[in-house]
């Protein structure tokens, strides 16, 4: 069979499929567009999930009658000019294949004015041909509308889903638009109903317009600088979810993937939350445009970084930092919008006023608990703006909130009093706090506070060993011996009583004194199982203790059934100091926290 | 089955048995105790099924028979109750009447067929002692049993009879407390049992002051006659660590200790400890003990007891509940401390074949 050159419709046919797989992508290309034309206000409609019409106008540069003829020609863009441009992109789109392989797959027409006086051009595009252009009075701006979309291309339009479903990618790839630009105005109206009308302004109030206040009290400022920048916000681990559909990055300003930020994400919350959970993240990478290749993927789905070190570290390190920040993590209090703390970060780290105190309460079943030191740090709230100014110098200088004396209060544990309600199936502890109730697995708490109390001890160098009267020899099987061998000395120096008995065997004839509960056989394997996942990971800084640390809680804490009232409130207490209250060292939550106001929705008491 | 009975018999008896039931269990009939009219008395059974214990109380029994009741509803109702004396009567249906002076409850009950048979003791061989000696020597040994799970063989206290004497010990691996009587038995008789912690500390509660015990031991089962109460208890299966190679053969230094003022200066102490096993040091110097404890955060507290004493100095840390533990139970004025140095084990004597070892806890 003779080899031809496809002509330019077909070629655009094919270049449709990559560009546009469905009307969201539609919708995601035309808002690009409105936004490289500096458009402040940009509206999407959309008909029948996108099927029957995609429309976005904007009050951008628009264009003139020249320009919109040639918008449509393959690779015209107004983008890039030479080669290195593609180099250093700044605009969301450059590639110039948008407009053609939409219109070549659709009933295409576009209005556009460059100028204030009204002089407009509409051209209309049907499958790839051109109908029609003419002269037509136009606001300054553009309007793209599609309708019919894949109408001549029915194996395309065979895959198209339900309109639920259709819509429901128009709108997360529409949220990730205005995440990525909080200052433009935008609406995406549905079949004439209006979905979300977002007005131009901060960050925070666009997560609040999309996700509600009560979402957003869950969200902990990152800002971290290392070469990159990074902002935005992380949630706490309480308000992860089974999936990743509340995880966005940008990059440059960009929505996109890159397989590093993923893996550092894994890290920053690993032992904070199961491996199967996904705390909420909306994070901006601002890096140097040469450093990030977009030209990977033709919908710019996926970016690669040309040195990924730096990103992965700022990712990790950015979200650590945030949440150590000294708000109440994850126990959003009965605040309304006013102390947002995403608006005013300082007004809710300062306690809600208990309302009862140890004095007015008739027995010692409440407590107040002390200040913890690394949470009474005064915040250092960033405000990210949208991309193009990158807003990470202002977190340098602690913003003074306007209430000043507050940020500094004894804020500390996750509540401010609580009262022991009792323990259910045996198991579980029911604690009534100031908003609401939390259920502790005591468990988890009490491998949390045994594991900080082993590290500080360790860092210290303050270890204490409890002598065995009598040394127990444990054979390991090759591999965990090998992990074990290798780690010896640092399991002497953290204060187990280690040495080889020949072969794969060790003895044991001294525990750290307060695992002295531990069975020794359950620990070494233990041991070789968390020093080898810890391995396998990699890691920095003190990921080997803090391996033998873990293993070694998780053979002594055992499973006691019913606690009594003191031991309850000691751990309650002890738990109130760790630093990472909410999980187990292994990542599973310690507490979960009920609001009143949740209690009341759900009794319908309004 | 009716009956007429003494109140306060009626409780002493039910007190006896109601330690046993279960608090929590699948089985319904383990939450009732079995009750059995016989001649001139009244039999109140429970069990867990690891352990039974059966009660013999006077009554006047008009029709004997049996049936069950739940324990804890019937010792709460007797405790109430009036009158000096009970009548219990069953009527149709597993309920029981319970009339005492003006009082009349009627509580339902299941029928005494379904509840588990106590295992009855063979014809083996019987050890007899004395029931305060044997109380005495549990009460010296078994806070020293492990409570950890996994090494089950820790989790009670051993029974060694061998050599014309009866040693008991109990350890967790971090401390060792043992203590021997001489009693007779036959040369064929010598046995190791395991008894566990629950069945420890029923005996505990339940040996009276007086009178003889007879323990009988099977394979695996060991019933305890005292009184008017016979206990079966299983026992814990495996073979116990050779405690002998942890009693260190001798000590470099003996120091005498007078065992109230000890356990004083260690409850003041440890005020300032947050986690149990935080380290007492224990500084034996001239004619003075020096005990102290330091946390971090908290404090400090240093606490003197003077002693008889002038060889070589030792500091030594140990566990401050290791300590106190065996102060605790014994009565003697006087204990012994033998010491080496601050690594090797510690050992605990008085004057009577009582010994206890502790390791101490190193500080890097």
């Amino acid at each position: 069979m003779p080899i031809r050159i496809l002509s330019a419709h077909v070629a655009n046919k094919i270049a449709a499929g990559e560009v546009v797989e469905r009307p969201a992508s539609v919708v995601k290309e035309l808002v690009e567009n409105a936004l490289d034309a500096g458009a402040t206000r940009i509206e999407v409609e959309i008909v029948a999930g996108g099927r029957k019409l995609v429309a976005v106008s904007d009050n951008g540069c628009g264009m003139a009658r020249d320009d919109v003829l040639l918008a449509i020609e393959r690779q015209a863009t107004s983008k890039i000019g030479d080669v290195d441009d593609i180099e250093r992109i700044r605009t969301l789109g450059f590639r110039g294949e948008a407009l053609p392989s939409i219109a070549s797959v659709s009933r295409f027409r576009m209005v556009s004015s460059a100028a204030a006086d009204g002089a407009g051009t509409e051209l209309r595009v049907s499958g790839g041909t051109v109908q029609d252009v003419r002269e037509i009075g136009a606001p300054q701006g553009t309007r793209v509308e599609v309708r019919d979309l894949f109408f001549n291309v029915p194996a395309r339009r065979k895959f198209l889903r339900t309109y639920q479903t259709e819509l429901s990618h128009i709108r997360m790839g529409f949220m990730a638009l205005a995440l990525s630009h909080p200052r433009i105005a935008m609406s995406l109206s549905s079949d004439g109903r209006n979905v979300w009308q977002l007005p131009g302004g901060e960050l925070t109030d666009r997560l609040r317009d999309l996700f509600g206040a009560e979402f957003a009290n869950r969200l902990r400022p990152v800002s971290f600088r290392n070469g990159v920048a990074l902002s935005g916000y992380a949630g706490v681990p309480a308000a992860a979810r089974a999936d990743r559909s509340e995880q966005f990055f940008f990059i440059n300003g960009r929505a996109a993937q890159a397989p590093a930020i993923g893996f550092a994400l894994k890290e920053a919350y690993r032992g904070l939350m199961p491996a199967d959970r996904y705390a909420p993240v909306f994070l901006f990478l601002e890096t140097d445009p040469e450093q990030v290749d977009v030209n990977v993927h033709p919908a710019k789905r996926e970016v690669r970084f040309r040195q990924p070190g730096p990103v992965r570290d700022a990712v990790i390190q950015g979200i650590r930092q945030a949440l150590g920040h000294p708000v109440a993590l994850g126990l959003p209090s009965a605040s309304g919008p006013a102390d947002d703390p995403l608006r005013n970060p300082a007004a809710s780290s300062r306690p809600p006023q208990p309302r009862l105190t140890i004095e007015n309460l008739p027995s010692a079943r409440a407590f107040s608990y002390p200040a913890n030191a690394l949470w009474t740090k005064p915040a250092s709230p960033v405000v990210p703006g949208e991309s193009a100014a990158p807003p990470v110098s202002a977190a340098d200088v602690p913003v003074a909130p306007a209430d000043g004396p507050a940020a500094e209060t004894e804020a500390g544990a996750p509540w401010a009093w609580c009262r022991v309600v009792g323990q259910i199936g045996d198991l579980y502890v029911i604690l009534e706090i100031e908003d609401g109730y939390v259920v502790m697995d005591p468990h988890a708490a009490h491998e949390r506070v045994q594991f900080e109390r082993f590290m500080n001890s360790f860092l210290e160098g303050k270890i204490q060993t409890q002598g065995l009267l009598m040394p127990e020899t444990v054979a390991l099987s090759p591999k965990d011996a090998l992990l074990v061998r290798r780690h010896l000395s640092l399991l002497r120096d953290m204060g187990f009583g280690m040495a080889e008995f020949g072969g794969d065997t060790f003895v044991v004839d001294a525990l750290p004194a307060c695992f002295s509960g531990a069975s020794v056989k359950d620990l070494l394997g233990e041991l070789a199982g968390h020093l080898e996942q810890a391995g396998a990971r990699g890691g920095k800084g003190r990921w080997r203790e803090e391996a033998v640390a873990q293993a070694a809680c998780k053979s002594a804490v055992k499973a006691r059934d019913s606690l009594s009232r003191e031991e309850i409130e000691r751990l309650v207490v002890d738990l109130a100091r760790t630093e990472m209250p909410y999980t187990c060292p292994h990542g599973r939550p310690t507490l979960i926290h009920t609001s009143f106001k949740e209690l009341h929705r759900k009794f319908a008491r309004g | 089955m009716k009956v007429k009975i003494e109140r306060t018999a009626l409780i002493a008896g039910l007190q006896m048995v109601q330690n046993v039931v279960s608090l929590r269990s699948t089985l319904p009939i383990l939450y009732n105790v079995l009750i059995r009219a016989d001649k001139d008395s009244l039999f109140l059974t429970t069990t867990d099924l690891d352990m039974s214990v059966r009660c013999q109380v006077k009554a006047e029994v008009e029709k004997a028979g049996a049936t069950t009741l739940p324990a804890r509803r019937l010792f709460n109702i007797v405790r109430e109750l009036g009158d000096s004396h009970v009548e219990l009567k069953l009527e149709d249906n597993n309920s029981t009447s319970v009339s005492c002076g003006s009082s009349f409850f009627k509580i339902m009950g299941m029928a005494d067929e379904d509840f588990p048979p106590m295992p009855e003791a063979g014809d083996s061989a019987a050890y007899r002692l004395e029931q305060a000696a044997f109380k005495e020597m549990l009460r010296k040994t078994h806070y020293a049993a492990s409570t950890e799970e996994t090494r089950y063989i820790l989790n009670g206290v051993l029974l060694s009879f061998r050599e014309g004497k009866l040693t008991m010990v109990a350890t967790d691996g971090r401390r060792l407390a043992l203590v021997e009587q001489e009693i007779e038995f036959p040369k064929e008789a010598e046995a190791d049992m395991v008894l566990p912690s629950k069945a420890v500390n029923e005996l505990l509660h339940t040996l009276g002051g007086e009178g003889e015990l007879s323990i009988r031991a099977e394979k695996n089962r060991a019933m305890f006659e005292y009184n008017n109460v016979a206990m079966s208890t299983k026992l814990i299966e495996g073979s116990y660590p050779n405690y002998r190679q942890v009693i260190p053969p001798e000590c470099e230094e003996r120091i005498a200790v007078d065992r109230e003022s000890l356990l004083l200066a260690l409850r003041r102490v440890s005020l300032v400890t947050t986690d149990k096993s935080n380290a007492t040091k224990l500084t034996f110097a001239k004619n003075k003990l020096v005990v102290t404890t330091t946390t971090p955060d908290v404090g400090e507290a240093r606490e003197s007891v003077p002693i008889k004493y002038s060889g070589k100095q030792i500091a030594v840390a140990f566990n401050p509940e290791y300590v106190m533990d065996p102060l605790k139970n014994l009565s003697n004025d006087e204990l012994y401390f033998e010491l080496t140095d601050d690594l090797s084990p510690g050992v605990v004597k008085c004057d009577m074949p009582f010994l206890y070892v502790l390791m101490p806890i190193r500080i890097t």
